[in-house]
């Protein structure tokens, strides 16, 4: 009993002292451990890993550890509090990361997007992002966050179906009217839409009738938050628009009780003819796709007469930001810098069958699905994004609500637009939110 | 062992565990309340104190209200229903047949099926297009009721409701059962020969007798319906246009979309609040049980 009594100290200090000795080496020796957390979507983090790997070895004495999974945003908030953020993270959708900004949690980039890319020793690594995707990175000036891969929104139609038919995909308003009539008349519904979570109608139909109608001006003066923008003439025309198309029972029966897949199954059994989704639909639901269906993207069809231009192409972009609080600040940026090299994005695009937001990347070989959104945004003059859902996500939830009311017939277009100025003018009022301004539209 | 050491012996059985439920549960909901007095992002140390400030907010807004009714609608349309179903079932299967038999080994399935499965099965059921309540129901001539179950805000609440009932059911059916089990059946007997049958023996002799076990089942009816989330969530996400939204739904948002944790806070306390109040009140009512002290 005495011996037991002396033996547990002895060895309990001697267990410190070898944990003491053993961290003393590690640090003598030049290892830099990079921690990057990422999230684990439709395309995995493979890729990233791979990239550790490769990095690794171009970089002796450097060790990135790579970790994620698909709720990666819950295990990131408590280190975010506790002051122990990893490195370098690509936190997901599920992480709001506007609070991170307003919170000081992430740095701004701008004197490093100043510097050169990655193996270079000129040039500016801003200059290889496509312009408009980090713009939507930007607060006040400063740039928060960087763009990897970016999604478009449009509409896709079923290949086959509309080959056999003889139809094409709609470009103006009155072509989709009579096309629908048409589809109908074959026993199909013309359009089904992903009704549990309304922010696919938002930005499939509601966003891109209030541009054709309205301009881009339209669009932009509501982000701002512009009193009087939610209810103008393009708000209520694009309301009338979805009303109409309601009204006309154009929408699938039923696609209000739809969540996500439910609808997005109902178009690749050939139950609909079209819907409103990014390009992610393909990744999305590879599973489940037949052998030889063929989808194609189209931009939503605009007014015959419209005031907006008919190339706009919505997107949207998932970001990465380097915490604070991070040990290693610029090793986190020089594997960025590495990460969305060329000849990385290139690989990206043709590993995962994604666009990506580095210039020149669109130059890869692209899955047959990817080949019509790459020309349509080859041809875009305008680029928007839906950015009032993260800055004011209050008023993001308001219009999806409403959207849902009036997709199922609940509430007419008029009563719509003013729901929206009322939540726009609730996000006004609110001092403790803060606000942003795009740059770009004529707002400013 | 004196009377001392006695007790040191017990309190020392029941520190460990004591210790670790006021680390992880006492000193959890105090926290709670602290929170729920500052404005919080959640995102970093940083918080402001605002006082009642959210609890102000709260009573003013719409949203809370109208999920608390929803809240209180489940617990009413479903604890009825369960209620019946599981006080006839616990009966039915009382009896040595061999659909009893049967029943006796199925009912508990809903209940250790996992809520993700429940909500994505009664989806697939209720799907407007596929599913096989609106096949039925087209099936038999009824095809202005096939609708969108959960897109419609008329239908979306009940639908939701049936799920929960279709869950919760087993577990009650198993309350009752054994409850039922518990009353001698000299008792009974004797109640029969008396010519108390059906309704009238349900009325004056088993209700009665399984009082108490009605009391708990309330209570838990009541703690069940107002912590609903997992089906409501997958089900509806609280949609369309909030026709669902519970008061775990609207707290989830609030803390996890709009980033406002010391509200969310708050609405879980006002939760808690408005939880042991349903569940004293329903102790209280039924304090006394009507058939005690009759001739």
């Amino acid at each position: 009993m005495k011996y037991i009594q002396y033996a547990l100290p002895a060895i309990a200090v001697a267990l410190a002292v070898a944990m003491v000795v053993s961290c003393g080496r590690q640090s003598t020796t030049a290892t830099k451990e990079l921690e990057v957390a990422c999230f684990k979507g439709g395309y995995g983090i493979d890729f990233f890993e791979q990239a550790a790997r490769e990095y690794e070895q171009q970089h002796p004495g450097v060790k990135i550890k790579v970790w994620g999974n698909p709720r990666v945003w819950e295990q990131l908030r408590p280190r975010f509090i506790a002051g122990n953020p990893p490195d370098l993270t690509y936190p997901g959708w599920g992480m709001d990361h506007w609070a991170l900004v307003y919170e000081g949690q992430v740095i701004p980039l701008d004197e490093y997007l100043d510097s050169p890319p990655y193996g270079k020793t000129e040039g500016k690594w801003r200059d290889t992002f496509e312009p408009a995707l980090l713009e939507l990175c930007q607060y006040q000036g400063k740039t928060y966050m960087l763009p990897y891969f970016f999604s478009m929104l449009g509409w896709w139609y079923n290949k086959d179906m509309f080959e056999k038919n003889g139809w094409k995909p709609p470009r103006t308003w009155s072509e989709l009217l009579s096309l629908c009539e048409k589809i109908k008349a074959k026993g199909i519904a013309p359009i089904t839409y992903q009704g549990i979570y309304p922010a696919y109608a938002v930005s499939g139909f509601l966003i891109p009738w209030v541009i054709s109608a309205g301009g881009i001006e339209a669009f932009d003066n509501a982000q701002n938050l512009v009193p009087g923008a939610w209810k103008s003439p393009a708000f209520l025309k694009a309301a009338q628009m979805m009303d109409e198309l309601r009204r006309r029972g154009y929408f699938q029966e039923g696609a209000n009780g739809m969540d996500h897949t439910g609808a997005q199954m109902e178009f690749i059994s050939g139950r609909a003819a079209m819907i409103p989704c990014g390009t992610w639909l393909h990744s999305e639901m590879r599973n489940v796709l037949p052998p030889n269906f063929r989808m194609g993207f189209f931009l939503p069809p605009v007014l015959d007469d419209g005031k907006g231009d008919p190339t706009a192409v919505g997107i949207g972009i998932e970001p990465w930001m380097v915490p604070t609080k991070g040990k290693n600040r610029d090793l986190a940026i020089d594997f960025y810098k590495y990460m969305t090299s060329l000849e990385k994005a290139k690989q990206f695009v043709e590993q995962k069958g994604t666009l990506m937001s580095i210039r020149g990347s669109d130059q890869a070989n692209f899955p047959e699905h990817l080949k019509e959104p790459v020309e349509v945004f080859r041809r875009a003059k305008t680029v928007w994004s839906v950015e009032y859902r993260q800055w004011y996500p209050k008023l993001g939830k308001a219009v999806e609500d409403a959207t849902a009311a009036l997709l199922a017939g609940n509430i007419t277009p008029e009563q719509f637009v003013e729901r929206l100025e009322a939540a726009a003018e609730a996000a006004r009022q609110d001092k403790n939110l803060p606000k942003h301004t795009y740059t770009r539209g004529k707002a400013r | 062992m004196s009377r001392r050491s006695r007790g040191i012996f017990v309190a020392g059985f029941l520190l460990p565990a004591t210790v670790l439920y006021a680390l992880f549960v006492v000193v959890p909901v105090v926290q709670a309340f602290a929170f729920s007095l500052y404005r919080w992002r959640g995102i970093s140390a940083n918080r402001t104190f605002v006082g009642l400030e959210n609890f102000r907010q709260l009573f003013a807004d719409p949203i809370v209200w109208l999920a608390l009714q929803h809240n209180l609608l489940l617990f009413v349309g479903t604890s009825v229903v369960i209620l019946a179903l599981s006080l006839a079932l616990a009966h039915a299967i009382g009896h040595d047949s061999g659909t009893a038999r049967f029943l006796r080994a199925v009912y508990l399935f809903p209940q250790v099926i996992s809520l993700v499965v429940v909500a994505v099965l009664w989806m697939f059921i209720l799907n407007p297009s596929f599913g096989i309540l609106n096949g039925a129901l087209k099936a038999v001539g009824l095809e202005s009721w096939a609708i969108a179950w959960l897109g419609e805000k008329r239908t979306a609440l009940a639908s939701v409701g049936v799920a929960h009932v279709w869950h919760a059911l087993g577990f009650y059916i198993m309350l009752f059962s054994a409850a039922l089990r518990t009353i001698p059946h000299e008792v009974m007997e004797a109640a029969t020969l008396d010519g108390a049958t059906g309704l009238v023996r349900l009325r004056y002799v088993t209700l009665p007798l399984l009082w108490a076990v009605l009391r708990i089942a309330l209570v838990y009816m009541a703690i069940g319906t107002m912590n609903i989330f997992a089906l409501v969530f997958l089900m509806t996400q609280g949609g369309p246009d909030r026709a669902t939204e519970v008061m775990l739904t609207y707290l989830y948002e609030q803390a996890f979309k709009h980033s406002d944790f010391g509200y969310a806070t708050a609405l879980a306390i006002v939760n808690f609040m408005v939880v042991m109040a349903l569940s004293g009140a329903i102790l209280a009512l039924l304090r006394h049980n009507p058939q005690e002290g009759r001739a």
